[in-house]
């Protein structure tokens, strides 16, 4: 009955929903409206202006720039958050979240094994070469963060978080906050402005190495913070 | 109808999102309700990246072989953000799931009406 409501309620829902979509301009065309404003002027002069091939990562680092640096922000405070939520000293006395009683099968924890060195080597490529071809910081790091947890699922969990010491990690997890600040500072100085790169002149040199410093850190922090929030997840259960 | 049929990628980001819609409001389990609530963040991504279609378009890089026109790269770049931020909320919110877990024993929120 709640389930037939629910179901009815949501067919009413669709019929505004589908008849505004029907009404959009037809996917597919450059005259869409999402693609006469700003658009034009990023895919004519990202290269000059921004000096990075890949238009994508130039409006995320360069014309983008304080809303990434927000964004990392945001993640940071995630994991700031989740940390805070699971930490703090809680009752004995509640039940804790049962583990799945099925062992890991041998033929999974081998091609994990054996398939993580070129994982690793595939996600440092996209960081690295995030300017010029598919790829970035956030999705390098992602993958990073994504092969510490099957490596944790697949093995002892113990011994993959000993990769990455306490002392250490503290400064690994806001690698993306920190890597924005200083590049942000550095344009302060040279430049002018705070996240300013430089479009003409003598620094143009610095923008590639500017790019691949804040990628890096995007990269290096984003891997860690996701592992890290799996980690405090776990260790709860 | 016509103008529904040409932008049928729309059309099965409503579907997608009414999908989500579902699982937040009938599913009782808050595990369940959480990804429901991914789905309805997919939709809406799967949404503003339809915007950035152009047929025929080359990906938005330049360097050898780049040919116009180009897909719209500024859907691209406002997704991306928008992904961290749904891993944020999603981490957070299932971090608190946990914590209701210890403290009540159930992640069904009928069996949680009245608890302290």
């Amino acid at each position: 009955m709640r389930r037939a409501f629910v179901i009815a309620l949501l067919v009413l829902a669709s019929v505004p929903l589908l008849y505004g979509v029907g009404q959009l301009p037809p996917i597919g065309s450059t005259d869409n409206p999402t693609y006469t404003h700003v658009v034009p002027r990023y895919i004519q002069q990202a290269e000059e202006e921004a000096g990075a091939e890949n238009i994508v990562t130039a409006i995320i680092l360069n014309y983008r720039g304080y809303d990434t640096n927000g964004e990392v922000t945001v993640i940071f405070t995630a994991l700031v958050a989740v940390l805070g939520v699971l930490m703090i000293t809680r009752s004995d006395s509640g039940p804790s979240v049962p583990i799945s009683p099925v062992p890991v099968s041998p033929v999974t924890r081998f091609i994990v094994r054996t398939l993580s060195p070129f994982i690793l080597m595939f996600s440092v490529y996209m960081v690295l070469y995030g300017h010029s071809s598919p790829g970035g910081g956030f999705q390098g790091g992602t993958i990073v963060g994504a092969l510490l947890i099957v490596l944790s699922l697949v093995t002892e969990s113990a011994d993959v978080q000993r990769l990455l010491p306490p002392a250490v990690k503290v400064w690994l997890q806001p690698a993306a906050v920190l890597a924005f600040g200083v590049i942000g500072i550095a344009g302060l100085l040279l430049v002018g402005s705070y996240l300013a790169f430089p479009v003409e002149g003598d620094l143009v040199f610095l923008r590639v190495p500017w790019l691949t410093v804040i990628e890096v850190g995007i990269g290096v922090g984003g891997a860690v913070i996701v592992a890290s929030i799996f980690w405090a997840m776990e260790g709860s259960a | 109808m016509e103008g529904l049929w040409n932008n049928i990628d729309y059309a099965a980001s409503v579907v997608l999102f009414l999908i989500g819609l579902y699982a937040v409001i009938a599913k009782g389990n808050l595990v369940k309700k959480l990804m429901g609530l991914n789905v309805m963040e997919t939709a809406v991504f799967a949404f503003v990246m339809a915007t950035g279609i152009v047929t025929g378009g080359d990906a938005p890089i330049l360097g050898a072989g780049a040919h116009e026109p180009f897909a719209n790269p500024l859907p691209q770049a406002l997704i991306l953000t928008g992904i961290v931020v749904a891993l944020s909320t999603t981490a957070l919110a299932l971090s608190l799931i946990i914590r209701i877990y210890e403290r009540h024993g159930t992640i069904e929120s009928e069996d949680l009406w009245g608890v302290e």
